[in-house]
């Protein structure tokens, strides 16, 4: 196959769209395991909990390979739909989901917690819901871009892009809120303190999880609306 | 001995027509493989067809500038002319196959072009004719068309693909939209390969139409290309056109289109005014103007950088191994 002079295909360069999708479904994966985690902890299900937080640690491994895949491609002499600094800060954006979904499962080793307060597990699952309702939300606004692409960016796909960010950030608002009423609940309990340290640790970096979706959402709208 | 060179010329001419089908015409037929508007079969069956049909009806043209418009051949014996234009066919050809053996993007063009300034610079050495009776004003004529051509392609392709985005897909069904313009790629799928055998058709006969004077080039001599040119796609283009069609499929029909008849356009122009262009590069500037007005995911621009290189390198290289092959003819005969 030596002969070939392949030139009209040597136009067509890297395209980070669809590496950005699978770094997105990797995220919504670590989410959903993240939730199946958390029962494992409130059952006290020890083995369970290890083999979750390896599958997530590796996921989390497999998203970084991906972000450094896109991160050496797209390089200068690349012409994208899109800024390119606009797309790499997105990145960023978007790998902080599954890095803080991974800090997240490495704490619910850290510490046997039993006799959890009822409400407090109940608020508990509630955040986690939220956050798997954010996490849908946004892979829904990342599949927008096969669509962007196919109509060339046109205006109806970008005010269904923008209409989409607004239900994010109006998610991830809800997840505040749900956040303040855990606070109140741990920092008022009569757990064990050092329980009350695991949990809230837990609870602030599950919240960063919700605020770097509504980041990398924010970041998208800039880089459509950037070009 | 004018007739075996003659006969080795026919021979040399033959496999630069192949070489043409089996790379060129199958670069430009693979952005309807890479749509999927055309099957492979179909792709052949219509490049075959009108390939042959662009290089015999209007290949003339081309075929004249660089057999007759280059080197001032009625200034020079019919023996000359023969191991000129063997000299140069082979130096083209032989380029274009150590080339492609390195993927560099060269032009079938600019290689028989270089090899005729070549051939003319080597008639200059040894005196029977005057480096100012080279046809130079042809010569710049050429260049410019060389640069104007791709650009030509990119602006047409902008115009056209900003036109249906801006009409068509930002308000109509996406899906249907491409289902319509799979047909309409279709019309220009011929458009390409007819504008193609028009002009690249020269590059393999137009030294040999050189040693017929300046009589008009016969027709079976332009048959021979486009019957090469249509050979060389139905055996060995279809791997090309199957390797590039794998890696451009984000080509859509509208996309697609939109190169097609921009290069297509553009490459038929070059042959109404006998400048003999790259249609590839064409084709390069055409998927490059669809780009920058939005409609691909990613365009790399590198290859703009390969393609001058090995443009300023076709050209000495050509003409330097026309001179060389052709004082070797010079000394043995």
């Amino acid at each position: 196959m030596k002969f070939i002079r392949p030139v009209a295909a040597d136009v067509f360069g890297y395209s980070p769209f669809k590496a950005i999708h699978q770094h997105s479904e990797y995220c919504e994966i670590a989410i959903d395991l993240l939730v199946d985690q958390f029962e494992a902890f409130i059952k006290g299900n020890k083995e369970e909990i290890l083999t979750l937080e390896k599958e997530i640690d590796e996921l989390e491994h497999e998203a970084d390979k991906i972000k450094a895949e896109i991160r050496t491609n797209v390089t200068k002499s690349l012409r994208l739909p899109v800024d390119r600094h606009d797309l790499l800060n997105f990145l960023t954006f978007q790998d902080q989901i599954i890095n803080y979904a991974e800090h997240v499962c490495h704490m619910f080793t850290y510490r046997e917690t039993k006799n959890i307060e009822k409400d407090i597990e109940k608020k508990f699952r509630q955040l986690l819901y939220k956050l798997n309702d954010i996490i849908c939300k946004y892979e829904e606004l990342i599949d927008h871009v096969a669509g962007l692409i196919a109509t060339s960016f046109s205006k109806r796909e970008i005010t269904d892009v923008l209409e989409h960010v607004s239900t994010i950030e109006h998610a991830e608002h809800e997840c505040d809120t749900v956040q303040i009423e855990l606070h109140k609940l741990l920092l008022n309990s009569s757990l064990n303190p050092m329980d009350v340290i695991l949990l809230r640790n837990i609870l602030i970096h599950l919240g960063e999880i919700a605020n770097s979706t509504a980041r990398a959402a924010d970041a998208f709208r800039t880089m459509i609306l950037g070009r | 001995m004018t007739e075996i060179l003659f006969i080795l010329t026919l021979t040399a001419s033959a496999y630069m027509a192949w070489n043409i089908g089996a790379n060129d015409a199958a670069n430009s037929m693979a952005t309807s493989y890479g749509s999927k508007a055309l099957t492979l079969r179909q792709i052949i069956f219509i490049a075959s067809i009108l390939e042959f049909c662009g290089a015999f009806f209007f290949g003339s043209r081309v075929t004249h500038t660089v057999g007759k418009g280059i080197v001032p051949i009625h200034l020079l014996d019919p023996h000359i002319i023969v191991i000129g234009a063997l000299a140069a066919i082979l130096s083209a050809g032989l380029w274009v196959t150590i080339a492609t053996y390195y993927h560099l993007p060269v032009s079938t063009s600019h290689s028989i072009v270089g090899a005729m300034v070549g051939f003319g610079l080597a008639a200059v050495s040894e005196n029977l004719i005057t480096l100012e009776s080279i046809k130079w004003e042809v010569l710049y004529k050429i260049a410019l068309s060389w640069v104007i051509s791709p650009i030509s392609g990119a602006a047409l392709a902008f115009i056209i693909f900003s036109l249906i985005r801006v009409l068509i897909l930002s308000k109509m069904d996406v899906d249907r939209v491409e289902g319509v313009f799979k047909y309409l790629q279709v019309f220009t799928a011929c458009y390409v390969a007819f504008a193609h055998g028009s002009n690249d058709v020269a590059n393999a006969i137009g030294p040999i139409s050189a040693t017929f004077g300046f009589s008009e080039t016969p027709a079976w001599v332009l048959a021979l290309g486009g019957l090469g040119i249509a050979i060389g796609v139905a055996t060995w283009g279809y791997r090309v056109i199957e390797t590039v069609g794998k890696r451009i499929t984000e080509l859509t029909p509208t996309r697609g289109f939109s190169a097609e008849f921009a290069t297509a356009t553009t490459v038929i122009s070059a042959s109404y005014f006998g400048m003999p262009i790259s249609t590839t590069h064409t084709l390069v500037g055409s998927v490059l103007g669809v780009g920058f007005a939005g409609g691909l995911a990613s365009i790399d621009l590198s290859v703009v950088k390969r393609i001058i290189y090995s443009w300023v390198l076709t050209i000495p290289v050509a003409a330097m191994l026309t001179i060389s092959i052709y004082t070797l003819l010079v000394i043995f005969l």
